[in-house]
């Protein structure tokens, strides 16, 4: 046997190995048997979706498994979507758009809530007023959420890059703690935790913009929604019972929130009452032209390379054919 | 200076005199007391030997060194083939050119030296107090008994706590930036070296202890002689292990809130979903521990040369 020919042997035996891979990955997806799902803190609908247990019971009958996951912010949600370990997960708009643009191939769906989730926190002793001040300074966020992307362009606005901070890594919760033990100067926020460091602790919300705020939006990964379309257009459909069932009992949406996050009613009823409308579900031109917004800022601030065609990127991300009109 | 026996009875105080007027004067000394106990010599050299392969000074290894890269390039090389070739994706474990790519790009920006220089200043700090500390309680628990019935037993327990548990204590105390960084990583090479230490002083020979009191030598001659050649060997080892976990603790010390360094690097292709630029600081860590650790092997060799070893016969 001569070398080439075991070389030979080899590669055949390799690509054998990988298409045996590829056909039992399709083959597993062709038929429904789990539906991984995340819920938030962020995202209150999915929470009212998992307490009542509407997706169990629309699935029962097919023997549906629901299995349900936290997702502590956008980048956790698209992480798990990117591994293939949640079916569906809660992401910010724009979020959602710089996943799609590195390589994750997922479609936005639905609008969960029009929050005003994110706005940048110091803490009542420090000197910063107003964005400026923050040059030079520490501070936190989590990259690849919405706060990120709000603090880019809250920079962006008063001249400022991301180079002239010094940026702090940190999931949303240990950004407040680090804020608050004095760690960094400010921090780009999200809510509820941002509600509770204002009312627990005295937070001071040194810039806001709602409509910088780039939706709450549900995402799916598309290969899931290419071959079960169907299955797609019922998790949405339950989606929107809890959504209809939020808006007519805010006070039982609020003692979910409570009982999840054990954080007060104050804080929660800050979060819910002041900045997030749930009267919205079908993704569509709003959302485009908000996404987009947020997409040109950041390839304008360096966060999204030169070459990438953001627009188109958005076309392919919003998905609007799977929420079927239920009223 | 025939055999240990004939020296010791003839002219027993002769080293002791002689010790001062040169230098070098460890080292034959070191080499009798070694050869009085071979057997420990030679199971140090066995460790020592094939960990040292890599600046040995034996010559084999010139001529083979790139056999160690025949596999990870292999797989490379098929891995990059099977993503042209459409069998994979690429998406999640992305083929050596995107890598490369991701490389260039961060040093090419001048991004990649600033993390690699600040990382590295963080595994050398905390190498540095946690072997400080290490070395110094391990010769004291090895040299006092009462030390050590004192302090072990505490040290013990204290190393069994995964030192990943620290770290939401560290945080509370020391904030998230340097303090805490270094001192994580001084904790997690405190242990091996520590052991290493501690270990080796109560593994010294009883035979060459006793040469060495037949030749009347003081007891700051002991161990300066005797004691500390024969833990060097250990010694070195337990270092090298230390630094080894020093590069695997600076990634959990820079996961709490990085701004700078390769573990940055690494949440920042968590956060945004780059899996490239994980693996490409995966590889940057790599070449650094490898680098740090031949190295260390190189400044401690002339340490070691007293060893009747066979990388040392030539």
């Amino acid at each position: 046997m001569s070398l080439t020919s075991h070389v030979s042997t080899l590669v055949k035996v390799g690509s054998l190995a990988f298409v045996a891979l590829a056909a039992a990955a399709s083959a597993a997806a062709a038929q429904v048997k789990d539906i991984r799902i995340d819920w938030a803190t962020y995202n209150p609908v999915s929470l009212v979706l998992k307490e009542q247990g509407l997706l169990e019971k629309e699935f029962a009958a097919d023997g549906v498994k629901i299995t349900w996951v936290q997702s502590a912010g956008s980048n956790k949600a698209l992480e798990f979507l990117n591994a293939g370990a949640i079916e569906f997960g809660s992401t910010a708009g724009a979020a959602a758009l710089i996943g799609r643009i590195n390589g994750n191939p997922i479609k936005s769906v639905y609008v969960y809530s029009r929050p005003e989730w994110t706005a940048l926190v110091t803490r009542a002793d420090t000197a910063i007023t107003k964005v400026a001040d923050l040059k030079g300074k520490r501070v936190a966020a989590t990259r690849g959420t919405d706060p990120h992307i709000f603090l880019v362009r809250a920079l962006q606005g008063v001249g400022l890059t991301e180079k002239d901070i010094t940026l702090v890594l940190l999931q949303h919760a240990d950004g407040k703690a680090a804020l608050l033990r004095g760690d960094v100067d400010a921090w780009a926020g999200l809510d509820p935790i941002m509600a509770s460091a204002e009312v627990e602790d005295k937070a001071v919300l040194i810039y806001r913009n709602k409509d910088a705020n780039t939706w709450g939006v549900l995402n799916v990964r598309e290969e899931f929604a290419v071959k079960n379309p169907d299955t797609v257009k019922r998790v949405l459909k339950a989606y929107e019972a809890a959504r209809t069932w939020s808006l007519a009992n805010p006070d039982k949406v609020k003692g979910y929130l409570v009982a999840v996050t054990k954080l007060p009613d104050a804080v929660i009823a800050k979060q819910l009452g002041e900045r997030t409308e749930l009267t919205h579900s079908a993704i569509g031109a709003d959302q485009s032209a908000s996404i987009l917004a947020a997409g040109l800022a950041l390839q304008q601030a360096g966060v999204i390379k030169p070459d990438v065609d953001v627009k188109k990127t958005v076309g392919d991300l919003i998905d609007s054919s799977f929420l079927v009109a239920t009223k | 200076m025939s055999t240990v026996n004939t020296m010791s009875i003839e002219q027993p105080a002769r080293p002791v005199e002689a010790n001062p007027s040169h230098g070098s004067a460890p080292r034959p000394l070191a080499r009798v007391t070694a050869a009085a106990s071979e057997h420990k010599v030679a199971s140090g050299q066995a460790i020592g030997g094939s960990l040292m392969s890599g600046p040995s000074t034996n010559g084999s290894w010139i001529s083979a060194w790139w056999v160690g890269l025949v596999l990870p390039v292999a797989i490379g090389i098929l891995w990059e083939l099977a993503v042209a070739g459409g069998y994979a994706n690429g998406r999640l474990v992305p083929p050596p050119t995107k890598i490369f790519e991701v490389l260039s790009e961060l040093a090419a920006s001048g991004e990649l030296w600033r993390h690699i220089a600040v990382t590295s200043w963080r595994v050398a700090a905390g190498f540095l107090l946690g072997t400080l500390a290490a070395t110094l309680i391990g010769a004291l628990a090895g040299y006092s008994t009462l030390t050590r019935q004192l302090l072990d037993p505490s040290l013990q327990g204290l190393r069994a706590v995964p030192s990943i548990a620290w770290v939401p204590l560290f945080i509370l105390w020391l904030g998230i930036f340097e303090a805490s960084k270094v001192t994580l990583i001084a904790v997690g090479v405190f242990f091996p070296i520590y052991l290493g230490v501690l270990g080796a002083i109560l593994a010294v020979d009883r035979k060459i202890v006793e040469v060495g009191r037949m030749f009347r030598l003081s007891s700051i001659d002991l161990v300066r002689r005797v004691l500390l050649p024969a833990i060097l060997p250990a010694y070195v080892l337990a270092l090298r292990g230390g630094l080894g976990l020093g590069w695997m603790f600076v990634v959990a010390a820079e996961f709490m809130g990085a701004s700078e360094g390769l573990g940055y690097l690494l949440v920042d292709g968590q956060q945004v979903g780059k899996p490239a630029q994980i693996v490409a600081a995966i590889l940057v860590f790599a070449v650094l521990g490898k680098l740090s650790d031949s190295l260390l092997a190189r400044v401690t060799a002339p340490f070691l040369r007293w060893q009747d070893t066979q990388t040392n016969a030539n």
